[in-house]
């Protein structure tokens, strides 16, 4: 071997290396040939083997001739990569140009609260930001917690308008959430400030607008100074959060037999903003809330001394509420069943183009 | 209830710049709901009063007469097409050129080719709609020819809600409601017009002896005995004021005594005196009959009050009168009853009768005793005016075995201004509850009110209800709203609302599944339909419908309801449902709270896949909620629950409670639904959340990342087809090995290229060391041991 014959030979591996990257289309290709030609197993590779052949005087100068030859075929290789590299962004770019980039996504399929059960959260998160206790108590309740202890004796007429369902084993379905008053008094005592949503029950007619099973939430604030003027500022402040805007109310009696004084709350028609229309009657007004000052004989059922203490209890339409807050005509859907009644058509499946609601 | 605010006129100055629109709302910011006012506008001009000398219906008409009428100046023939005339009969008759609003100015006219000079008015034109067609009849102190003061006729009637005045005896007559209008403006309330008492009680007249059985049953029986109150119609006004408040115009004592009762609220009941000459009042036996004078036998239940003479039922206690003992055309004498009856004993008898009166309405309410006798000044009052032969012919009888304790209530003005949160001085209390008819005394830093009658029934016991009354009066909204101070307390949490709120927001929020609601009640029709016995239910005594009694012991039948309705509309969905269920435990049915879920899909070949979905959710489900593993346990389907696959159910184990059931609905129930519902996939979960309160929650730590890298190995071992997985995993955790971190599960395949009666179960195991990184040789012996673990087990690993 000597030195013109190795020149000769990389002189003629440069030109078909030149001649074969010429050819190459892909990467994967070009690092084959690469490989090939520069790697410790291509030809390059073989010539950088034969270097001990070579008399110990030359070796620096083949050494240097290989490595300057690996050079240029390695930048060859880079050069030729750049090239291809900007050939396929570019081809990438004018293949994307018929993307359409405005087009939805595709959904996972997503779940969805019940109407009733959203307003529901609302309002416990308004009362937890208060402080309130969130309790429960049975649908399957006694005559005791549903009445007597709400001071609603057994010849009171107020049982005869709560319109029960009576069970065969003594028990009835609670007609509101009101017995909870007594029971969180008994659970926690004083002070207290709990809220009770759930299910209610009254022998009712079914119709458009009525149903013999609804929701409410119950709430009751005992303290040592409880006053009217408390409960009027949290009322407010309820109607204020729930309805997400500052409101119009009244207060003006009401007879519930568990509070004294009792109160009915109206708030102004959120349709007509008070000026009168067909849902408030033309009263500009909206009755949505019974509440009242709780009574003593309430108090004392629960253990509590009401020479000591006072508070207030209100109740809340939940079920009302959900149908105000989302248009709900037609209270029988809310038990159905039928997606279609409770779940807005855009949240269950296809992105909304248009949506044409009925005239 | 219905309030003519030309009868409220005669007992308050009602403001005149105040429209009756703006009455009615101060009435319901201060007193009680008003539901709707209207206007009664007549509109009279010109009508007199016509005497009836002759009438004769028209042959060939269906409900015409002539009539020849007395109007004063002279005869004047018309035709009319009011019912019941007679000669005799004065009525109001509008001559041509008169007016009314409803029907124009009348005019000469020929009707059935008779000429008709005028009109006789029927009572609807007059603001008596209950009268419809028939005239109004006058009086004989009505002269014919007397000219008809058009304004009586114009009034507004206002309509307060019921309910809100259920605890108010008070306000069931216009003398109470006015009342409350005095106080409202601060005007007087003028006395009310009756008789002075002592005018009946004329020793020298008889007395009508009473006998109470039951003085809590009948607290106070008033009589008193009158003669020359012979049949003629009640005063135009009366009648009018009557008709105004809905109430039809019938003759001049059954409105005497109707008008009473709208004005004080105390019924009143008239006997032929000449029948009756003592009273008893007691209780009668089940079975009793009794004729009311509505012509109906009626058969009394146990303990029905009856009002007796010498033992023999002659009224129905607060309800109605008896037919035999009716005033007649030719009644002499007239025995007025003026009682008070137990509220619950008189709606009790009227409930099981299911005849509800305006009386027993209003002894429902507990009426103030003192009305009694009250009513009966009021009604001799009236009567004298109107009958020329009235008089008294006998002396007041009154029975009064239980009086009405006196409520006297101590209240602090301080406390009363700390209440309301408001000021409120002692003067201002004072001067509300003295409108009101409280009597005030100080006693020291306190003072004394005294309640009452009318409002100590049971209305006002405590300190409570005379601050209502106060601060009813300052204004609930002159009240300044004011937020109150609170105690910091950490109360204990209630376990169950909080596993509830969490097990609903993962199913919803985390795993896709869609809240439905459903009645707690089954539809036994659906129930048959699906071939599930509800018999063993806890049923309602009273249900919404027949078939809605029995309450649910599982959520299920409801949510298969609720899946096959949804189907019609989706292809797929998954519905969850958080309820109350009442299984029965032991002798009794408890209350649990469940959550349940179905999930479904328009394929016949899904159904492994989604209940492995429903598994795999429910096991992450698991994780969220109660931060613990879950265990699927082979289960025994229970026959009685068809929507339970006899092969795929499994019991849900957490914490080692059994918590749930998961399964597939077979293909059985679904044809038996609908047989298109054998092209879907349905399975379904429910998990009892009362087990599941009130657990900790489990800490995972997070240990350091390894040091070394660790190496994942898959095992597939070929077991027996019918062995089931949880077998298999117990053998495959107790392998020990030193470099094994975690043995997790890949899948479960079935297929040809096995042998028959085999199925491969993969488990993949990450072993590796904390100080070096493993070798080939380590991963080796490391396949050696689990081999041999697989085998010694009676199993064997699959190759290749």
């Amino acid at each position: 071997m000597d030195l013109d014959k190795l020149q000769n030979q990389l002189s003629t591996l440069r030109a078909e290396t030149t001649t074969a990257i010429a050819g190459v289309v892909t990467m994967d290709e070009l690092r084959r040939l690469e490989s090939q030609t520069t790697g410790k197993t291509g030809a390059l590779g073989a010539w950088m083997a034969t270097i001990k052949e070579f008399p110990p005087e030359q070796r620096g100068q083949v050494g240097k001739t290989l490595n300057q030859a690996k050079g240029e075929l390695t930048k060859l290789f880079k050069d030729a990569g750049e090239k291809i590299k900007a050939g396929a962004a570019a081809a990438e770019a004018s293949k994307a140009s018929s993307y359409d980039p405005t087009l939805p996504g595709i959904r996972p399929p997503v779940g969805s609260f019940h109407p009733v059960t959203l307003v529901q959260l609302q309002v416990e998160a308004v009362f937890q930001r208060l402080g309130f206790l969130i309790e429960t108590g049975p649908e399957m309740e006694s005559e005791h917690y549903n009445f007597e202890a709400l001071n609603i004796p057994k010849l009171h007429p107020a049982r005869d308008m709560q319109d029960t369902f009576w069970l065969t084993n003594g028990k009835l379905l609670r007609t509101h959430t009101s017995p909870v008053q007594v029971r969180a008094m008994e659970r926690h005592g004083t002070p207290l400030r709990v809220i009770a949503p759930g299910r209610c029950f009254r022998y009712e007619t079914i119709d458009a607008s009525h149903e013999n099973t609804f929701h409410q939430v119950e709430g009751l604030m005992i303290d040592r100074n409880i006053s009217i003027a408390n409960l009027i500022a949290m009322m407010k402040l309820l109607l204020r959060e729930v309805f997400s805007q500052e409101l119009s109310i009244r207060l003006r009696p009401g007879y519930f037999p568990f509070v004294e004084p009792g109160f009915e709350m109206d708030m102004s028609c959120l349709i007509c903003g008070g000026g009168g229309c067909a849902t408030c009657k033309q009263s500009g007004w909206i009755e949505i809330l019974p509440c009242g000052m709780v009574h003593p004989n309430v108090l004392r059922a629960g253990n509590i001394d009401p020479h000591e203490f006072t508070g207030f209890a209100f109740g809340l339409g939940l079920t009302r509420l959900a149908m105000m807050k989302y248009g709900v005509a037609d209270i029988r859907g809310l038990n159905s069943g039928d997606l279609r009644a409770l779940v807005p058509a855009g949240r269950i499946s296809g992105t909304t183009v248009a949506e044409k609601p009925p005239c | 209830m219905l309030i003519s605010l030309n009868w409220i006129r005669e007992f308050v100055d009602l403001p005149a710049d105040l429209s009756a629109e703006e009455l009615a709302e101060r009435f319901t910011l201060v007193c009680a709901e008003v539901e709707g006012v209207e206007a009664i506008e007549v509109g009279a001009s010109g009508l007199i009063c016509a005497e009836i000398l002759t009438i004769e219906s028209i042959p060939g008409t269906r409900d015409l007469s002539a009539a020849t009428l007395n109007v004063g100046s002279g005869s004047v023939d018309t035709m009319t097409a009011a019912p019941n005339l007679k000669a005799g009969d004065r009525v109001i008759y509008a001559p041509s050129g008169a007016s009314v609003k409803a029907l124009g100015t009348i005019a000469d006219s020929t009707v059935a080719d008779r000429p008709s000079s005028g009109m006789i008015l029927p009572g609807d034109a007059l603001g008596v709609a209950m009268a419809a067609r028939e005239a109004i009849f006058l009086p004989p102190s009505i002269e014919p020819g007397t000219q008809l003061d058009p304004s009586s006729f114009d009034d507004w009637v206002v309509e307060v809600d019921n309910h809100s005045i259920n605890h108010r005896p008070d306000l069931w007559g216009h003398y109470g409601i006015a009342r409350e209008f005095a106080a409202i403006f601060n005007t007087p309330l003028k006395p009310y017009p009756v008789e002075p008492i002592e005018h009946l009680q004329d020793d020298a007249l008889p007395e009508i002896p009473i006998e109470i059985d039951d003085a809590d049953a009948c607290p106070r029986y008033s009589a008193i005995m009158m003669k020359g109150v012979a049949s003629q119609p009640a005063p135009l006004w009366m009648q009018l004021r009557l008709g105004h408040v809905g109430l039809r115009p019938i003759d001049g004592l059954v409105d005497l005594t109707n008008y009473i009762m709208l004005e004080l609220g105390q019924p009143m009941h008239a006997f032929d005196g000449d029948m009756i000459d003592r009273i008893e009042v007691g209780t009668v036996t089940a079975g009793t009959k009794f004729t009311t004078l509505d012509n109906i036998e009626r058969t009394l239940p146990d303990g029905a009050l009856m009002i007796t003479s010498n033992r023999r039922p002659v009224a129905l206690a607060g309800i109605m009168g008896g037919l035999d003992t009716e005033i007649s055309d030719t009644t002499q004498t007239m025995l007025l009853e003026s009682a008070n009856f137990h509220p619950h004993t008189i709606r009790k008898c009227a409930g099981f009768l299911s005849h509800r009166t305006d009386a027993s309405a209003r002894f429902e309410k507990s009426l103030d005793p003192a009305h009694t006798v009250l009513a009966i000044q009021r009604f001799v009052c009236l009567a004298r005016n109107e009958y020329k032969q009235f008089k008294l012919a006998g002396r007041l009888s009154d029975a009064y075995p239980k009086p009405l304790p006196e409520i006297s209530v101590m209240i602090d003005p301080a406390f009363v201004a700390k209440f309301m949160g408001h000021p409120v001085t002692r003067e201002r209390i004072t001067e509300i509850l003295t409108a009101l008819e409280f009597d005030v005394t100080d006693a020291g830093n306190s003072m004394q009110v005294r309640v009452p009658s009318f409002r100590a029934t049971r209305d006002i016991e405590i300190e409570a209800d005379i601050i209502e009354e106060v601060a009813r009066y300052v204004g609930y909204n002159n009240i300044e709203p004011d937020y109150p101070e609170v105690v910091v307390r950490a109360l204990e949490p209630n376990p169950q609302q909080q596993i509830e709120r969490a097990a609903l927001r993962v199913m919803v929020q985390g795993l896709g599944m869609t809240e439905v609601h459903d009645y707690i009640w089954y539809n036994t029709e659906w129930c048959n339909k699906i071939g599930y016995d509800p018999s063993d239910c806890l049923t309602l005594r009273n249900p919404a419908a027949a078939g809605m009694e029995r309450l649910r012991q599982s959520l299920l039948p409801g949510l298969l309801r609720a899946a096959n309705l949804n189907r019609y509309n989706f292809n797929e969905f998954k519905l969850v449902e958080l309820g109350s269920a009442f299984p029965r435990t032991g002798d009794e049915h408890i209350e649990r709270q469940r959550i349940a879920v179905v999930s479904a899909t328009r394929s016949k070949t899904a159904e492994d896949q989604r209940l492995s979905d429903l598994k795999g959710a429910i096991e992450t489900w698991a994780w969220q909620v109660v931060s613990r593993p879950v265990t699927f346990a082979a289960a025994s389907p229970d026959a009685s629950r068809p929507w339970e696959h006899s092969a795929k159910t499994a019991i849900v184990r957490i914490d080692g409670r059994d918590v749930g059931r998961i399964s597939a609905v077979p293909l059985a129930l679904r044809q038996r639904i609908d047989e298109h519902l054998a092209a879907w996939s349905m399975v379904w979960a429910e998990i009892d959340l009362v087990s599941l309160a009130g657990l900790d929650e489990q800490v995972s730590k997070l240990p350091p990342v390894p040091a070394f890298p660790e190496v994942d190995l898959d095992f597939s071992v070929l077991v027996d087809a019918n062995r089931h997985y949880a077998d298999i995993c117990e053998e495959i955790a107790r392998f020990n090995d030193a470099l094994l971190r975690r043995v997790s599960f890949v899948d479960s395949y079935e297929g040809k290229s096995l042998p028959a009666g085999k199925r491969a179960l993969t488990f993949r195991t990450r072993i590796g060391d904390t100080t070096r990184t493993l070798e080939d040789t380590h991963l080796v012996h490391f396949r050696q041991a689990f081999q041999s673990h697989i085998e010694a087990a009676g199993m064997e690993l699959r190759t290749g």
